[in-house]
């Protein structure tokens, strides 16, 4: 019976699975090759030393961080506050510690299955460059990977039970607003306190004595954060400093348990009485809204048909009504204005060819992940966003097909207009080299070059929009095949198995994208250095290359995406 | 008018609906009536367009629901067993997208809005989002959203869940009225009372077959065989059934 049971699968099930199974695999091991692959790229070719290196991923994984973070706070204030789930244990004779503590957890490792695989990925393919012993997985993975992820998730819930602590306080909006300033607030001052064009110029001084130890050059702040205790780690394995690698490791340790039992100890002071004023919270929400002829009320004249007009005005307000919603599009776009004035100021002029290209093709990867993260939480989850109420649809005289295109449109113009933004800002250096004049320092001089570097800027600003449909193609198309109607939460729609599927399709297309692209960049600047004038059939090759695959893979993702919209409800 | 041909649904090796037909005119109140699982829902989401029927036909108004599904749709209004909405909406919004996905021209449309939600007693919660309704409130808004752009036909599932005496009296007295002004009502329901007060024609459903199909009028001939109401009728069709 027990067989019959578990094998009794249908054949798309089974499919589905192998699916799944080979994805994952590939990627498993693609992020291997890829870890092995820029570890000896960024040391032996662009020769940055152990230090930078070790810095950089010291970067990298405060980013993790921070995204680990929010990621934890948004999916806990739903599924602490919101789910009837909760409500129902609360009637129950379970402790309310227990309850937080189950759904804590249950947050934490649903969102973070594939993240232990990456970097466990990522681990092995860095591991197997350096030759480390098999203890380096073991400690990296339980003492080292499994307590950062947890370390950000305790954070993230202490703010959450403040939050709402200080929320019957204080406005409640105004108190969302503080905080995602202060989110915004601390990456902008991590960057600048960290400052890595100081550093790299600092280190470069001793060339090539790269790989040496330039503790003294990190700011004190920065020392205290968990991200600096990893790449310390992983530097001190590297070099044989097993003493200082204990060290590191206990102290991650010692304050993720330290952190967890403060977590504990806030819930338990605060979760039941913080959970009882959410209700009052909610229920301050519950007012009557004013029907007014507004230009996205549904009772005004529109000029769009009427299909149009009550899709969009639908999905405006179900997004706008939604606090998950549009916290995390704030949160997201004040990450991006950060990146953004970042990048617009950087600095290109750097001597080798190879660090040229480098630094081009990871803004402009950097760019194409943005949007795909901005695809894969806000395209992904538009259908399953129906919800049950999808009969409404389904039983109209509207066509699945009319449904999906209104819907695809409306994500794919707003995300269409951001990479056009993006590609352009993050391509002013290429655009309009600047140049501090002698006399006056604060003057800065914009000169439009006339080589080869302005391909590469029309190159991403053509090639970005071109990936930008594929990706939103490709995160909509999956995201209506692998539809949850059941799940409220965009969040955790975004973070479900088929999301996280299509995040590793994605990537593997981003690899593609990368390795066509990394040849003619080179080559580029290559030319550029020798003031080579503007080869234009440059242009039209790489477009050409990239257009082909990802026409084919948008037209593949609408397919199985209206296809799947028609199927049984 | 609604017609049914040899109507058959399969999920894998379950026979869900089989061989079912059906002809309802126009005017005509039509009761469905059946155990759980016997079939119903599935017969219905078929007919809404929620299901593609494995074999067989459906013929709503004069065009085929597989081959003209959204002139079909046009004609007949939906109101679901479990009335879910939109939560970020108000109960108004809802009624506006729904004679929106209808095409509903403008003005048309707020008269008929206003005129549902009058009908329905629904203004004094009508603006609040539907995340904040009761189970009958939201009843209540599916069945507005489905009268908003006065259909030729309507098909109900299970029409009293959560819905107060009063709600009720208004939903049966506005349905009842419908029929009267022409159009075919479809209802499947659990209430033997109602099914017996409202329909001009009955059908039993069970084990995904139609094992009873007839008028009120010779309802009452088998009422009279066994122990005088319908549920006796019921209880002894669906029984013979199960012993089959």
């Amino acid at each position: 019976m027990f067989w019959k049971v578990s094998f009794k699968q249908d054949l798309g099930t089974v499919i589905r699975t192998i699916g799944s199974f080979v994805v994952f695999g590939s990627f498993a091991v693609g992020a291997f090759y890829f870890s092995n692959f820029v570890t000896a790229y960024l040391l032996e070719n662009v020769k940055i030393g152990l230090f930078l290196f070790h810095r950089f991923i010291g970067m990298l994984l405060f980013v993790f961080f921070v995204t680990i973070n929010l990621g934890n706070m948004v999916v806990s204030f739903s599924t602490l506050y919101r789910t009837p789930e909760v409500q129902f244990l609360l009637t129950t004779p379970v402790s309310y510690l227990n309850i937080f503590v189950i759904k804590f957890l249950d947050n934490f490792f649903y969102s973070s299955g594939t993240l232990f695989m990456v970097g466990f990925s990522v681990l092995l393919g860095y591991g197997v460059y350096f030759e480390l012993p098999w203890h380096f997985y073991l400690v990296m993975m339980f003492g080292v990977l499994v307590p950062f992820m947890f370390f950000a998730a305790c954070v993230a819930v202490i703010v959450l039970l403040l939050l709402m602590k200080l929320a019957s306080k204080i406005n409640f909006r105004l108190l969302i607003a503080g905080i995602v300033l202060l989110y915004i607030g601390q990456v902008y001052l991590y960057f600048t306190v960290s400052s890595p064009v100081n550093l790299v110029r600092e280190v470069m001084k001793y060339y090539p004595n790269v790989d040496m130890y330039f503790g003294s050059l990190d700011p004190m702040p920065l020392k205290i954060l968990p991200n600096f205790w990893v790449s310390e780690i992983m530097y001190f394995y590297v070099t044989g400093n097993a003493s200082a690698v204990v060290g590191y490791t206990v102290m991650l340790v010692m304050s993720t348990v330290g952190l967890f039992l403060f977590a504990l100890a806030i819930a338990d002071a605060y979760y039941y009485s913080t959970w009882i004023m959410s209700l009052s919270i909610k229920s301050l929400t519950m007012k009557t809204l004013q029907f007014k002829n507004r230009f996205f009320s549904f009772g005004s004249i529109s000029s769009f048909s009427p299909h149009v007009e009550v899709l969009l005005k639908k999905e405006f307000w179900q997004f706008v009504r939604e606090p998950i919603q549009w916290i995390h599009f704030i949160v997201m776009m004040g990450l991006l204005v950060i990146f953004l004035s970042s990048v617009s100021t950087l600095n290109i002029k750097l001597e080798s060819t190879d660090l040229q290209a480098v630094v081009y093709l990871v803004v402009f990867i950097f760019n194409i992940f943005l949007i795909n993260s901005l695809a894969l939480r806000f395209a992904f989850p538009m259908v399953s966003l129906e919800g049950n109420a999808y009969w409404s649809m389904r039983s109209a005289p509207i066509s699945a097909t009319t449904v999906y295109w209104i819907k695809f449109f409306l994500v794919m113009t707003i995300l269409g207009v951001l990479s056009i933004v993006i590609a352009f800002l993050s391509n002013i250096p290429y655009l309009f080299v600047h140049k501090i004049t002698g006399d006056h320092p604060w003057i800065v001089e914009y000169i439009v070059p006339k080589y080869q570097v302005k391909i590469l800027a029309y190159c991403s600003m053509i090639i970005t929009p071109i990936v930008t449909v594929t990706l939103v193609s490709l995160n909509f198309g999956l995201g209506s095949v692998y539809a949850n109607f059941i799940e409220k939460n965009p969040i955790r729609i975004a973070s479900s198995q088929g999301a996280t599927m299509t995040f590793l399709l994605s990537v593997v297309y981003l690899v593609l994208l990368l390795a066509v692209y990394y040849f003619p960049a080179t080559m580029l600047f290559s030319a550029d250095m020798k003031r080579q004038p503007i080869n234009w059939s440059m242009l039209q090759i790489v477009v050409g290359v990239i257009l082909i695959p990802s026409a084919f893979i948008s037209v593949a993702a609408h397919i199985v995406g209206i296809r799947s919209l028609r199927r049984d409800f | 008018m609604i017609e049914l041909h040899h109507l058959c649904k399969t999920f894998g090796n379950f026979v869900a609906v089989d061989d079912v037909s059906l002809s309802i005119p126009s005017g005509e109140f039509f009761g469905f009536l059946g155990p759980n699982g016997a079939g119903k829902t599935t017969t219905i989401k078929m007919m809404t367009g929620l299901f593609t029927p494995t074999s067989g036909s459906i013929v709503i108004n004069g065009f085929d629901v597989a081959a003209q599904p959204q002139e079909a749709k046009a004609t007949f209004g939906y109101i679901p067993d479990h009335p879910y909405l939109y939560d970020k909406l108000t109960g108004r919004e809802f009624i506006y997208y729904m004679g929106g996905l209808y095409k509903m021209e403008k003005n048309n449309l707020k008269e008929n809005v206003d005129r549902v939600i009058d009908l329905l007693e629904l203004a004094s919660w009508i603006d609040k989002k539907t995340e904040d309704y009761s189970q009958g409130m939201r009843q209540r808004v599916t069945f507005a959203s489905a009268f908003v752009h006065q259909p030729k036909t309507i098909i109900i599932d299970e029409p009293m869940v959560g819905l107060d005496p009063r709600s009720a009296r208004i939903v049966k007295d506005s349905l009842k009225k419908m029929a009267e002004d022409g159009a075919s009502i479809f209802m499947s329901t659990h209430i033997l009372e109602m099914a017996e007060e409202l329909c001009d024609r009955i059908g039993i459903i069970n084990k995904s077959k139609i094992i009873f199909l007839d008028s009120k009028e010779n309802l009452h001939l088998h009422k009279t065989k066994y122990e005088g109401n319908l549920e006796s009728v019921f209880l002894e069709l669906t029984k013979e059934s199960d012993e089959e």
